[in-house]
């Protein structure tokens, strides 16, 4: 969970005690007050095991009213997909949220996970070297060979516990697991039940059960999930912020962030250059100018988000120990060629082509970053 | 004197619509039926319900004279509107439509083509003046007819309600309901409400006359002594609240100040894609077959099984384009749709929840991998039918009047003909119309061409390279007036269809050659805005290649259209950012692509040939810099195929890039001994492709090569022989012989005994030697 972001929320102060000390809150005790507000105000059905209804969950999620408490929009752009998913959610099925690094996935799915139990902490991190055990059960060996199989001796993975109770599980980059890991998923999501022979006995998950897991679109073929298993999930993929503004105010206010806890030394880039930076990423990730009306090619490497966030990171840490403190073009620019040319041959032509396709001719605000670039790149 | 009758507010085509009001209609059993439509196309009406006539069909209006206004008036099977007809007529009431006549709303037309001419001139003279921003600057004529279709204040009373759009909010409230009553009072509601909000005045104003003359044709009728109660009037939800005798009615005057335009009516069959893409009007016509199969529910009763029968079509057309998707997803996708809905407090899931669910389950969270099957089901193909003769479509008659216009009339004959065109400005000739007579008839021409319409076939012109010349065969049959009639389906005019052809045309192209093809066909058709479009897609293709083969002809087609554009009073500006564009490609791919065999290289050639020719022909506004750095990184390279290595060079040279010294050397460097001689003969090779005459005038070149023959052993002699004489061998024999007299001096045999030599004939022993050599084993090759 470390990566885990939080680009798309704005994170109040920890509300009450027990957040202190706490590198980070999981999100019901973060929105603790929020939470118990919708749970207050709700007057709709709610659907068995669920804190909350449907209609609260998507409040808490995108943000609106609780009586008069104003609920933070937790999950900005998409409202339509977050409906999709709790909808998924309240007819039992599993949810499984794709997307490319850096779109919320996980963010999305704790919150959900919040709202619905008021507990996001049953996880299964998915690994290379996830093991069934973590999915179904393990045992306390000493117990085991002392007494033989009990309950008391039984290790429940966080997925039993929440069939038992009735809650929602989280299964995090599913397809990092090995497919035989995932395997062990298909039984427990189709007959909702688990099984433990070594204790003559079978466990029926409680109304309630769920699972939200996660998975990157850069990862599919590594360890794709097999078509039995996605038949069991309601797929959503979650796409990158959808305007400039957005991603402009997410770059910015991450930028601002950054520049204070790796004390850079340096001013923050221009809110003209943060656009300008923000803009070319989301042109070539997307293969066309913003305005629609140029196909351009795209780079082989990721550009997310948080690339952008840090070319801009970087560019200030240029500024602050070998220049005046100031962001350059040439600081931007540099930071800009890594982050675009990932392969050599084919990337480097690709840029080319954009600078003087497209930024050569876009006026005299963008010559200084275009000729900068251009110098890095030939 | 006041009145009222009995008013059915609908949305047109809307199939719940269509089915209360059949249900109204039994219930009231009114003598006379008054239908928003136009005035003067009663007589179509029986048509219409007639037997062998299958919808989808239109009316449509059309001026009979230039310019061409035309309007449209599309029915389908759950058109409200043909329901009603289809029930007057099986209970024998009378049937008429009370919306203002087409001449007046073909006037109309006129009206607001003026003054956007008008506005547009304005802005002209101020510069850049702020447009309205609910109002496009300049839309085609057609879609001007209904100026309901840019309107906003539907989509603003959707957002008010928490829906994406007003076809939502519409489906949502309006189309799952079947309690009685519930439509016929909600949309009265609605209209109400609509009419409270802001709305452009034009508009607004455009209405009002409509609603004035409807409530003249309605007293009309009560005046004719039909009781108001024995009346139904079906309209516009819009229009419904102020059909009464309480608002007054058009006067005389009034209905004659209305500007009009002599009008044609006729019926024309229909397509639902056709249908689709005019969405916007009267709305909700999106997806005619998703609308049609929720007519068939509820015809048939079970409209709870609209969800499920919806999303197995979608996963049976994939699973017949041979992606596998289970039933059990159909099942898990139709209890998804109902919890979307009852987030929403619907009644039933709308098409929204639908496609969202098709996306969620059988897309597996991917739009693209059900966006066909989703515009299958929503959209489909039926196309509408009429009984033979009933049709004289607008399109028939617009061909008529351009023969007229272009004087081609008496070659509407089976008699095949022939006509030579030249698309320069006649001088001699008085009016503009005549002076450009020729290409006026060259891109109709073209456009029956793109039509398909077997009219006019281009013969090969014997001036292939003038390009203001042409040459065309003209014959008419009966085949080629079948397919003018299809042609109505694209469009109602000539130019229309043409246009619209091009799009689809655009949509299914894939490569960038046929991309090219259609900026020079649309070039040639006249048609600015197609070729804008078809400019766009080739930029779009070809931003994503990097083949030279490819980008290369394309940049040199473009360059070509935008050089001898003015012949046909063409303006290329918008085609100079995407040459450029292309060049730059072009230039980059290069290096690239001269990786590569013998057989590939010989292509290359070529498209190193057309990209140079743009760089000359259009040195001011490409980066000829860039190529020109390119090639000379090519001509350097000595990993890259030596032919083309060669050639670049050659390129260079012509251009006067290279200096003696530096050529002789590369020439050296090129042939010295430790180089393969088959990799240096290429490249000599590629260099003798080019400009042979500079070539043969450089001295320096012919010593390095003598320098290079002497230093070869024998093995190594005849192996580059060969190579050597495939290089020399398209040199012409005057060629040849400079050549050996050139390397004669060189070697000090001086020019005349090399000549001499050169005219004896072989000795046989000579000839064996050659022979030999013909069957000289390359052992690596």
């Amino acid at each position: 969970m470390a990566k885990k972001k939080t680009d798309e929320a704005d994170l109040p102060a920890p509300t009450n005690g027990t957040a202190q000390g706490m590198l980070r809150a999981p999100a019901e005790t973060l929105y603790a007050e929020e939470l118990e507000h919708l749970i207050k105000e709700d007057k709709h059905h709610k659907p068995p095991g669920w804190k909350m209804s449907a209609r609260a969950v998507l409040t808490y999620v995108c943000g609106g009213k609780a009586g008069t408490k104003e609920i933070t929009p937790k999950y900005i752009g998409y409202q339509r997909l977050v409906e999709i998913a709790i909808s998924t959610l309240v007819t039992d099925r599993a949810l499984l949220l794709l997307g490319e690094p850096g779109t919320a996935k996980s963010w999305l799915s704790e919150h959900l996970a919040a709202a619905v139990n008021g507990d996001s902490t049953k996880v299964v991190q998915g690994t290379a070297g996830t093991t069934e055990e973590h999915i179904r059960y393990t045992w306390n060996y000493a117990m085991l060979i002392a007494h033989g199989p009990s309950n008391d001796a039984l290790i429940k993975s966080p997925i039993f516990r929440a069939m038992e109770s009735g809650t929602v599980a989280r299964f995090e980059e599913i397809t990092r697991c090995a497919a035989e890991v995932q395997d062990a998923l298909i039984s427990l999501l189709s007959e909702k039940r688990i099984s433990v022979p070594e204790l003559l006995t079978e466990i029926p998950a409680a109304k309630g059960f769920s699972v939200i897991a996660t998975a990157n679109t850069r990862d599919r073929g590594v360890n794709d999930m097999s078509a039995a298993l996605k038949r069991r999930f309601n797929m959503i993929v979650l796409p990158t912020p959808s305007t400039l503004e957005t991603e402009v105010s997410i770059v910015r206010k991450r930028v601002r962030e950054l520049a204070v806890h790796l004390e850079l030394r340096a001013t923050v880039p221009t809110d003209d250059a943060i656009e300008q930076v923000v803009t070319i990423f989301r042109e070539l990730r997307s293969g066309q100018t913003l305005d629609g009306k140029n196909k351009i090619k795209v780079p082989s490497g990721v550009l997310s988000t948080a690339e952008a966030i840090s070319v801009l990171a970087g560019g200030m840490a240029l500024a602050g120990n070998f220049g005046t403190g100031e962001v350059t073009h040439h600081d931007l620019a540099a930071g800009m060629q890594g982050a675009v040319v990932k392969d050599e041959e084919k990337d480097k032509l690709v840029w080319q082509e954009y600078l003087s396709n497209v930024l050569k001719k876009r006026g005299a605000e963008w010559r200084p970053l275009f000729t900068a670039c251009s110098e890095h790149n030939s | 004197v006041t009145w009222k009758i009995n008013v059915f507010g609908v949305r047109h085509l809307s199939p719940t619509g269509a089915w209360h009001l059949c249900r109204f209609l039994e219930r009231l059993r009114p003598k006379v039926v008054l239908i928003e439509g136009l005035a003067d196309a009663d007589a179509v009406i029986p048509h219409l319900t007639r037997k062998g006539t299958k919808p989808p069909v239109a009316i449509l209006a059309y001026t009979d004279s230039m310019p061409v206004r035309t309007l449209v008036y599309p029915l389908a099977r759950y058109s409200p509107e043909y329901q009603a007809m289809k029930w007057a007529d099986d209970r024998n009431a009378r049937v008429e439509f009370i919306d203002l006549p087409s001449d007046i709303f073909l006037g109309f037309q006129d009206l607001e083509v003026e003054r956007l001419e008008r506005r547009a001139k304005a802005e002209e003279r101020e510069g850049e003046a702020p447009a309205e921003p609910s109002e496009p600057a300049t839309p085609l004529p057609q879609e001007l007819w209904r100026p309901e279709r840019a309107q906003s204040i539907y989509e603003q009373i959707a957002l008010r309600c928490g829906e994406p759009d007003y076809d939502t909010y519409w489906e949502r409230r309006f189309e799952h309901n079947l309690a009685d009553e519930s439509y016929r009072l909600a949309s009265h509601e609605l209209g109400k409400a609509l009419r409270d909000e802001e709305d452009p005045p034009l508009w607004r104003a455009e209405n009002l006359v409509r609603e004035a003359y409807m409530r003249r044709r309605i007293a009309e009728v009560i005046a004719s002594g039909v009781k108001p109660e024995q009346i139904v009037a079906v309209v516009g939800a819009f229009h419904a609240p102020v059909l009464s005798g309480d608002h007054p009615a058009m006067t005389d005057d009034e209905l004659a100040s209305l500007k009009r335009r002599p009008s044609k009516l006729t019926l024309m069959p229909y397509s639902y894609f056709k249908l689709s893409s005019q969405s916007g009007y009267g709305a909700g016509n999106r997806a005619p077959a998703y609308f049609e199969l929720l007519w068939e529910t509820l015809e048939a009763g079970d409209l709870h099984e609209l969800p499920g029968r919806y999303l197995s079509s979608v996963a049976r057309y994939l699973r017949e384009k041979g992606t596998h998707r289970s039933t059990a997803e159909v099942i898990e996708g139709v209890r998804l749709v109902r919890t979307l809905s009852a987030l929403h407090d619907g009644l039933a899931p709308t098409l929204h929840d639908l496609r969202d669910a098709a996306v969620t389950l059988i897309g597996h969270g991917e739009l693209s991998t059900v966006s066909e099957a989703l515009s299958q089901v929503d959209v489909g193909t039926a196309i509408g039918e009429l009984p033979k003769g009933v049709s004289q479509t607008s399109i028939q008659s617009d061909f008529e009047r351009e023969l007229n216009r272009l004087k081609l009339e008496k070659y509407r004959t089976t008699v095949k003909q022939e006509l030579t065109l030249d698309l320069r400005e006649n001088r001699r000739a008085k009016s503009e119309e005549a002076a450009f007579l020729d290409l006026d008839r060259s891109s109709f021409f073209h456009r029956l061409r793109v039509l398909e319409i077997g009219f006019a076939t281009a013969a090969k012109s014997s001036q292939q390279s003038a390009t203001w010349a042409e040459k065309w065969f003209l014959q008419w049959s009966p085949e080629s007036e079948i397919s003018l009639v299809e042609a109505v389906l694209l469009g109602e005019t000539v130019e229309l269809a043409t246009g619209f052809k091009f799009k689809t045309l655009l949509e299914a192209c894939k490569t960038i050659a046929e991309a090219a093809d259609l900026v020079n066909d649309a070039c040639q058709c006249g048609l600015m805005k197609s070729m804008d479009l078809a400019r766009r897609r080739l930029q779009e293709l070809a931003a994503s290649s990097t083949d030279l083969k490819a980008i290369a002809p394309a940049a040199f087609q473009l360059s070509q259209v935008v050089r001898y554009g003015d012949v046909r009073k063409f303006d290329p500006t918008p085609l100079l950012p995407l040459m450029e564009e292309l060049f730059v490609q072009g230039s980059l791919a290069l290096h690239g692509a001269a990786n590569c065999d013998n057989a590939s290289a010989q292509a290359l050639l070529v498209s190193m040939d057309e990209m140079n020719r743009v760089s000359l022909e259009h040195a001011d506004r490409v980066e000829e810099q860039l190529w020109i750095d390119r090639l000379q990184m090519l001509a350097d390279a000595d990993d890259r195929n030596p032919l083309l290595s060669g050639y670049a060079c050659a390129t260079l040279l012509e251009r006067g890039l290279i200096a003696n010294e530096a050529l002789a050397r590369e020439v050296s460097r090129r042939l010295s001994p430790g180089i393969p001689a088959d990799l240096g003969a290429g490249w000599f090779e590629g260099l003798a492709k080019r400009n042979r005459y500079s070539l043969l005038a450089r001295q320096p070149l012919w010593q390095e090569l003598a320098a290079y023959i002497r230093s070869l052993d024998d093995e190594q002699f005849k192996r580059a022989l060969v190579f050597l004489r495939r290089a020399f061998g398209s040199f012409s024999p005057q060629e040849k012989r400079h050549i050996c007299e050139n390397l004669g001096e060189i070697w000090g045999a001086g020019a005349d005994a090399a000549s001499e030599a050169l005219e004896q004939p072989l000795t046989e022993k000579e000839e064996e030697t050659l022979k030999e050599l013909n069957e000289f084993d390359f052992e690596d090759l």
